[in-house]
């Protein structure tokens, strides 16, 4: 039973600690009373209407095919190379110095920069998330295949079991459980670098929908677009955690102090 | 002698990024590449070395450094503080944890116009998503770094008759250092990037808005510029705390 109560209290602390910060916003607001600072009375309803009348949806599907599109480019890229510079030191040691450069980049600033080549339209945006989220995929495969235990690669060789098909059937499954905390941070910094882009150059997708709402004024309809947001960051951090421990039920866990390297 | 030795060895480690500059200044000479979509890395370094001496480009680097330094400062302080303070009561795995498994995934950018209605188009708005964005890995390593610590450390020091204010800060804070260093690094790559995006999001000064105003004239080279100046300032700035953190950090 105490086990059970332990997954009960986790699941439900931060929902206590959300509905503490929500009524904390209420009384907040009540006591400023400022036009600029809605109270959540007024913000919730419009999140709920935002919702209902799926006015956002359009912007919100933009947003999320963007995001994993570039996941997926991301992934198709970083792991492989990941793997490889964990096995491989003239790989490691050519791609570390232009991974370390290119570490303190604000990507989503490169936007206009890469418009200027792909243009305008979504090729852009996808180009600069995947361009993003490959880094902590490499980072995070490079470190997975690197502490693979050498015994399963000298006996892969030993049963004749050739590079490529090495780094496929053993060293790939023996890294997953660091590669999907890679993609835990890749999916969060995803949705940062697809919401700040959208930002920047206003077309379509929730960060656009949100500067909208704000220049017309809107002030409750903005507050109600962060809120949407924000639900979204969590709903997929929460979800793709969810299958990771599935997916790693065997490895050890780690703390959560990856997510902190993220922006 | 010594300095032939550590040039090449500098070389040797860094080859990979001297051979991507060259390819690409090479590219934009013998005219693949136009330079008016691409400039070559001289023409960047050119402008950048001219605009540290025009009045403009320094008051643009003025304002970014006054809301890059004021929002880490504030950051970094208030962090450590809350995660050494955290980590010694009941409060932190009661309160703090949940608190941060709600606010660290989410994307703290979305906030921004919360601040900008709040605390107006200025500086404000921008120091505080610095704050907000920056305090999560100060405060993070600063708490699990205070939990780590040796508890025969602090049973001691408390034995030996130091009270418990003295002891947060002569045993703890130096126990938790080689990890606060590490999120203190985080903290200020993360800042360097957010307040310059926040300066692209909405006009109005610093290098984040003067890439804005090249890309509008289709100005390449000055859309480099900036962009160069702050990667520059974050990676120094990194490596500033990684030197602080061996001399600090010796045993």
């Amino acid at each position: 039973m105490r086990a059970l109560g332990d997954r009960f209290g986790s699941a439900l602390a931060p929902l206590a600690v959300a509905a503490g910060l929500l009524v904390l916003w209420q009384i907040a607001a009540l006591v400023i009373r400022s036009s600029y600072l809605p109270p959540m009375t007024e913000i919730l309803p419009m999140f709920g209407a935002l919702l209902w009348s799926g006015d956002i949806y359009p912007d919100l599907a933009s947003s999320l095919a963007r995001l994993f599109v570039g996941l997926g480019i991301g992934s198709a890229l970083g792991i492989p190379l990941g793997l490889l510079s964990g096995r491989s030191r003239a790989v490691e040691n050519f791609i570390t110095p232009i991974l370390a450069a290119f570490y303190p980049v604000p990507k989503a600033a490169l936007m206009p920069i890469v418009m200027l080549w792909f243009g305008a339209g979504d090729l852009s945006k996808v180009l600069v998330i995947a361009l993003t989220v490959s880094l902590p995929l490499v980072y995070h495969a490079q470190e997975g295949a690197r502490t693979v235990e050498e015994k399963l690669i000298w006996s892969a060789q030993a049963v004749g079991c050739s590079g490529f098909r090495r780094l496929r059937r053993v060293i790939l499954p023996a890294a997953l459980p660091e590669i999907l905390i890679g993609a835990r941070v890749a999916i969060v910094i995803g949705v940062i670098v697809t919401i700040t882009s959208e930002m920047i150059v206003r077309q379509s997708g929730l960060g656009n929908y949100l500067f909208t709402a704000l220049d017309m004024g809107q002030y409750a309809m903005t507050y109600a677009v962060m809120l949407v947001i924000a639900v979204l960051g969590f709903l997929l951090d929460w979800i793709f955690e969810t299958v990771r421990r599935r997916l790693a039920y065997w490895a050890p866990d780690r703390r959560e102090a990856d997510l902190a390297a993220t922006s | 002698m010594k300095v032939a030795p550590t040039m090449l060895n500098f070389l040797k480690r860094s080859y990979s990024i001297i051979l991507l500059l060259a390819g690409w200044e090479a590219a934009v000479r013998l005219g693949f590449a136009p330079p008016a979509l691409l400039p070559a890395p001289s023409a960047v370094l050119v402008a950048l070395v001219r605009d540290l001496g025009n009045s403009h480009f320094l008051s643009d680097l003025a304002v970014t450094l006054y809301r890059l330094f004021t929002g880490l400062i504030i950051a970094i302080g208030a962090g450590v503080l809350i995660g050494v303070g955290a980590a010694e009561s009941r409060l932190g795995p009661l309160l703090l944890e949940p608190l941060i498994r709600v606010l660290a995934p989410l994307p703290k950018i979305v906030f921004f116009p919360a601040f900008l209605l709040l605390l107006g188009f200025g500086s404000s708005s921008r120091i505080m998503l610095v704050v907000i964005d920056a305090i999560f890995p100060a405060l993070l390593a600063a708490y699990f770094g205070a939990r780590a610590i040796d508890e025969k450390l602090i049973w001691s020091a408390r034995a030996a008759g130091m009270s418990n204010a003295a002891c947060q800060f002569r045993v703890v804070l130096p126990a938790a250092l080689p990890g606060i260093l590490t999120g203190v690094r985080i903290a200020i790559v993360i800042g360097c990037v957010v307040v310059f995006l926040s300066e692209m999001v909405t006009p109005g000064d610093g290098l984040g808005d003067a890439l804005i105003r090249a890309a509008r004239e289709f100005q390449t080279v000055q859309m480099f510029v900036p962009l160069v100046t702050i990667s520059l300032l974050g990676f120094i700035l990194d490596y500033a705390v990684v030197r602080v953190r061996k001399t600090l950090v010796n045993w």
